[in-house]
């Protein structure tokens, strides 16, 4: 369903526009069933020159809008399958923050390496895996005119040209800063299978199809609620392209169809609630377990002022 | 195989075959004498043996007795009943046309003599819908619908507005075999539910079998929801039409030759964006939002052995959002059927159907980017089935069916940049047939019983691909590892499946019985859905080397009782017990859509449906309608999921209550009424959140499915219905009329469709808390008043 989704949202607002004087939509409180609190490991680290950061957290009360409360006192180190050992020490003035600081112009990881995570934490010991993919160049970015339409104003998108490489399995995430913030909405996850959405979809080795070259673009309202350009002139559009494995394909697939829910008619597509996948298991079975993600992935970038 | 069944004939029919010798045969067809339409289900009564047959889908009955003087009564709910004496002395046709009573003798209806109940059906766990009915339940939108009546019988269910089709004892939405015009329609729903495809103009008779179904069905676990169509007014020119606040329909009828050959054509067509145009900038620009429909029916009766029929629907929902991007899906159905009477006794009818369900999507507004998308299933059905009317006591039915099917999950083109890339999935070929025998068989005054066998064979072939998957822990996405592929017309697997159909009926006094049955019923079709309803995009998927065939068992037992010096009341309580096999369930982040290892995201499990459904109705009078409540449960056990114990469906509703009253105040006024209490469905609400990536993740820490229940569902419906004027200007009129008056939800409460648990619409700076929410959402959240004219001329 997700991939399809970017293709839905306008049409969903044209089912809307039948439902509008009927349908209708309420902020509740319901009662949740109780839990444990389980840890949290939010590993993402990259080639990217500088310090690396691994997060280690607890799963809070599903209300509870605090920051989540940091893990201290873990032991976190990444090792590849060549023996090299990457140490993640606590930042002592964010509990919780593991850091790993390259000497030099050192970076984390090359292409096609295998990278095992390995962490203590109180008693319990976890580990995960990554294999770190190839990544394709930004040939460039470009900005369009679109006049006005049914469900946006006079628009200028943003778009990012790159091919994908020849065979297929690649697998990719684009992140996207808009004057230097982070677009990371859960509508704004922009997720690639070769050139494509999804795994048989044999989109191998082509441009990236267009719902992925635009999604770097924020669709936002004013204060009125009326929609805008995602940019304008002077604005500035900074893309990255991450490498990551297929199960962080599938677990990023998870969570946009987990967490990206625009209500309205399009409930009627959604699926009901279920848990994402983790790749971070424990290494006694029976253990405690986790959740979160291990990646190791490669970056390519490009930015562009829009000038007129 | 065949040698089995023979034998089986052989057995069964021997005996009745040496005491048929010197008997006799009455027979013919019992119509409507305003416009010939066939009557399904009247009942022909012989006094002088105190019992009789009830007519058949074609209107057409036979009776065998020894030769001697008898009195026959032809009788039909609503219908002055008509009394003919026969010298049987030689076989005899008698064809009857039934009259109407008329709207002021309604109130005093004569019902069928008390003696005749052990006439009537032995069938339990059906409701017969008759389109009088429809026509009175308060509507949506103004318009009659055959859903709106359904849902408000024991044991039917919807997880609420906006969900396609409906739910039968626990079953889910593709567990009903949904027939038209014996053409199955793989998507009965128009507007996401709101509305059937079936047009009630062209609709004569609607009959849901819960249970108990005769070997001459299978194919669904569920239900088989059975709709037939008018054959045609073959006296008169008849129109009939209305315009209503959503929607406009026109029937017209008349004879080709009459009392021969006659025709139905009924057409109706949305028209909310021709309405919205003006004022929504979308719609200008070739924008639509729309469903129509097309049923067609015509039948030529050669001689009297032999008639002819063909019927055909055609229907579209169009979502447009401009001239070239949007999404349509409909159904198109064409029903070729031959009644042949071999002789008095022996009654054959063979069907031919095409039938065809798909839908499209198409995004893009230029040829260098552009995706289409189109999905379908078709299929071609032949279907002999005979009948032989042995004797008075014993009704044989036997036949075939085939079906071939053929699927196309996904044929989809994607341009990307100017470069076309292929995504389709390849078609599937499937055959399912089947071979069935059946006896209804009256033993004594007290005792009937009616005993089947039905055989069914699926078999897919290729050209195809079988993908092998890995193994995981259960619950865990799996990945193809191997591939094989198979040649054109090669076998890739095959089923087969003994399903016995056996009921009885007591008659313990003249006004009361008890029916109990077993069914075996086997579903060789899934209905691939993972949304929190079922929608036009689900997928329909054959039975596979790894999605084995669906098994249900279902055992009911009832009490049936009539009330009344007039025998006006009718009360009934029955409980059901289903297990089924094979039950699909989904992995944690299953991808439905245009997945090639689709199988590789699918469980199977087991499951369970019981409940016990009780019904009161008053039949006749000013004050008519009925009480239904429900109380069930149905689950499924899946290895994978809830950490492998008993979690309730999506549809599980322990109590459904519904009330349907209709009142006639005086000769131009009727009010009708509707109450429907249900319990909350089931739901999976998180406990917990975390972060990953600056993304507000909702989690279950419990593993559970299913672990919470939406608010409990009410509603309050009433129409007011106005009869034009029957006299005008002193003269009767030849037209007839009326107005419909409407309040959907009267009460306005907003019904949950659902909960959705996500962080809010706003950008968060890194590093910054992000805020949860919880989002109850209504489909229908407010009271709908509406209005309708409909005409008759």
């Amino acid at each position: 369903m997700n991939k399809m989704k970017r293709f839905y949202i306008p049409l969903f607002l044209t089912l809307a526009l039948a439902g509008l004087f009927i349908s209708c939509e309420d902020e509740i409180s319901p009662d949740l069933e109780q839990a444990n609190s389980i840890v949290v490991i939010d590993a993402w680290v990259t080639d990217k020159p500088g310090k690396q950061v691994i997060t280690i957290t607890e799963t809070q009360a599903y209300f509870d809008n605090t920051l989540p409360p940091g893990v201290s006192g873990a032991s976190v180190s990444v090792v590849d399958d060549l023996g090299s050992v990457y140490l993640f020490t606590e930042d002592p003035a964010k509990a919780g923050s593991y850091v790993w600081t390259p000497s030099g112009s050192e970076v984390m990881g090359s292409v096609g390496r295998t990278y095992t995570l390995n962490a203590q934490i109180g008693g319990e010991s976890y580990y995960a895996v990554s294999k770190m993919g190839r990544v394709p160049v930004i040939d460039s970015i470009t900005f369009t005119f679109e006049p006005e339409n049914a469900f946006q104003p006079d628009s200028y998108l943003a778009e990012f040209w790159a091919t994908d490489f020849k065979g297929p399995n690649d697998t990719y995430r684009i992140k996207a800063w808009k004057n230097g913030v982070l677009l990371n909405k859960p509508t704004e996850l922009n997720l690639a299978y070769d050139a494509g959405f999804s795994a048989g979809g044999n989109f191998d080795g082509v441009t990236f199809i267009t719902p992925i070259r635009q999604g770097i673009n924020p669709f936002e309202q004013d204060d009125n609620d009326e929609p805008l350009s995602p940019y304008f002139p002077g604005d500035s559009v900074y893309v990255e392209i991450h490498s990551i494995s297929l199960q962080a394909f599938n677990f990023l697939n998870e969570v946009a169809i987990q967490t990206n829910r625009p209500g309205g008619f399009s409930e009627l597509f959604a699926t009901p609630l279920s848990n994402v996948s983790t790749n971070i298991f424990n290494k006694t079975t029976g253990g405690q377990p986790a959740v979160g993600f291990f990646n190791v992935g490669a970056v390519s970038a490009l930015g562009k002022k829009f000038e007129q | 195989m065949k040698q089995l069944i023979i034998v089986l004939l052989l057995l069964i029919l021997a005996p009745q075959f040496l005491q048929a010798q010197n008997k006799l045969t009455i027979n013919g067809y019992v119509k409507d004498a305003s416009n010939g339409e066939a009557l399904i289900g009247a009942t022909v009564y012989v006094k002088e043996i105190s019992n009789g047959v009830i007519t058949n889908v074609y209107g057409f009955y036979s009776i065998t007795l020894e030769p001697g003087s008898y009195t026959v009564n032809y009788s039909y709910v609503g219908y002055t009943t008509v009394s003919q004496n026969v010298d049987l002395s030689r076989n005899t046709e008698i064809n009857i046309d039934l009259v109407m009573e008329s709207e002021e003798l309604e109130e005093i209806v004569i019902t069928a003599d008390l003696e005749q109940a052990n006439v009537e059906n032995m069938e339990m766990s059906t409701n017969k819908l008759d389109i009088r009915t429809i026509l009175k339940v308060p509507t949506f939108l103004g318009e009659a619908d055959v859903f709106r009546s359904l849902l408000l019988l024991p044991g039917v269910s919807t997880v609420g507005e906006g969900a396609s089709g409906f739910n039968v004892r626990g079953g889910s939405v593709g567990q009903n075999l949904v027939l038209l015009d014996e053409a199955p329609v793989y998507n009965s729903s128009h507007l996401f539910g709101f509305f059937s495809v079936f047009n009630p103009d062209a609709v004569k008779d609607t009959k849901l079998y819960k249970g108990a179904i005769p070997s001459r069905f299978g194919g669904r676990l569920a239900s088989l929801l059975d709709v037939r169509m008018k054959e045609g007014n073959s006296k008169n020119f008849e129109a009939n039409g209305g315009i209503g606040s959503l929607f406009s329909r026109l029937a017209i009828e008349a004879p080709i030759i009459k009392d021969k050959a006659s025709f139905i054509v009924a057409a109706r067509r949305s028209y909310i964006d021709v309405i919205a145009r003006p004022f929504v900038p979308l719609l200008k620009d070739g924008g639509a939002l729309n469903f129509y429909d097309l049923t067609l029916k015509t039948n030529y009766t050669i001689n009297r052995k032999n008639k002819l029929y063909a019927s055909g629907y055609f229907g579209r929902d169009v979502f447009l959002f401009d001239a070239n991007q949007g999404f349509s899906w409909g159904n198109t159905t064409g029903t070729l059927r031959w009644n042949h009477l071999f002789n008095e006794r022996l009654f054959s009818n063979l069907t031919f159907v095409y039938s065809n369900y798909d839908y499209k999507l198409q995004f893009g507004d230029d040829n260098l980017d552009r995706f289409n998308w189109d999905s379908s299933i078709s299929n071609f059905i032949l279907k002999p089935q005979f009948t032989y009317f042995i004797n008075s006591n014993n009704e044989l039915d036997f036949g075939g069916e085939a079906i071939y099917y053929t699927f196309e999950p996904a044929n989809a083109v994607g341009i990307s940049n100017g470069a076309a890339i292929d995504v389709s999935l390849d078609r599937k070929y499937n055959l399912e047939t089947a071979l069935y025998i059946g006896n209804r068989q009256t033993i004594n005054n007290v005792l009937s019983v009616e005993y089947g066998l039905r055989f069914s064979h699926f078999q897919s072939f290729g050209p195809g691909k079988v993908f092998q998957y890995n193994d995981t822990t259960a619950g865990i996405r799996r990945s193809p590892v191997g591939i094989t592929e198979f040649k054109s017309g090669e076998s890739i697997v095959d089923y087969n499946n003994w399903e016995p159909r056996a009921s009885f009926k007591i008659q313990s006094t003249p006004t009361s019985a008890i029916k109990g049955s077993y069914n075996r019923m086997a579903q060789y079709l899934h209905l691939i859905s993972n949304t929190t309803a079922s929608n036009p995009l689900d997928v329909w998927a054959p039975s596979s080397r790894m999605i084995e065939p669906e098994i249900g068992h279902q055992f009911t037992l009832g009490y049936f009782k009539d009330l009344g010096a007039q025998r006006d009341y009718e009360i009934s309580v029955e409980g059901y017990y289903r297990a089924t096999e094979n039950q699909i369930d989904y992995i944690d982040g299953a991808d439905l859509l245009i997945n090639e290892y689709i199988e590789g995201d699918l469980l199977s499990g087991i499951g369970r449906a019981y409940g016990l459904e009780t019904y009161f109705q008053k039949k006749t009078g000013r004050l008519s309608g009925w009480v239904s409540y429900t109380l069930g449960r149905t689950e499924l056990k899946v290895n994978g999921i809830n950490r492998g114990e008993w979690y309730p469906t999506r549809f599980d509703q322990t109590h459904n209550f519904k009330v349907a009253a209709f009142y006639d105040i005086n000769e131009r006024w009727s009010v009708s009424s509707d109450f429907v209490f249900v319990s909350g469905t089931p739901t999976t609400f998180p406990t917990s959140r975390f972060v990953i990536q600056d993304i507000l993740i909702p989690y279950n820490v419990n593993e559970s499915r299913s672990n919470v229940r939406l608010p409990s569902y009410n509603r309050l419906d009433i129409s007011l219905r106005l009869e034009g004027k029957k006299v005008r200007r002193g003269k009767e009129r030849k037209n007839s009329d009326y107005w419909v008056f409407s309040l959907y939800n009267v009460y306005g409460r907003k019904n949950p469709f659902s909960i959705y648990f996500s962080q809010r619409d706003e950008r968060v700076p890194q590093g910054t808390p992000i805020n949860s929410q919880a989002i109850q959402l209504s489909i229908v959240g407010t009271v709908v008043p509406s209005i309708s004219y409909n005409f008759k001329f």
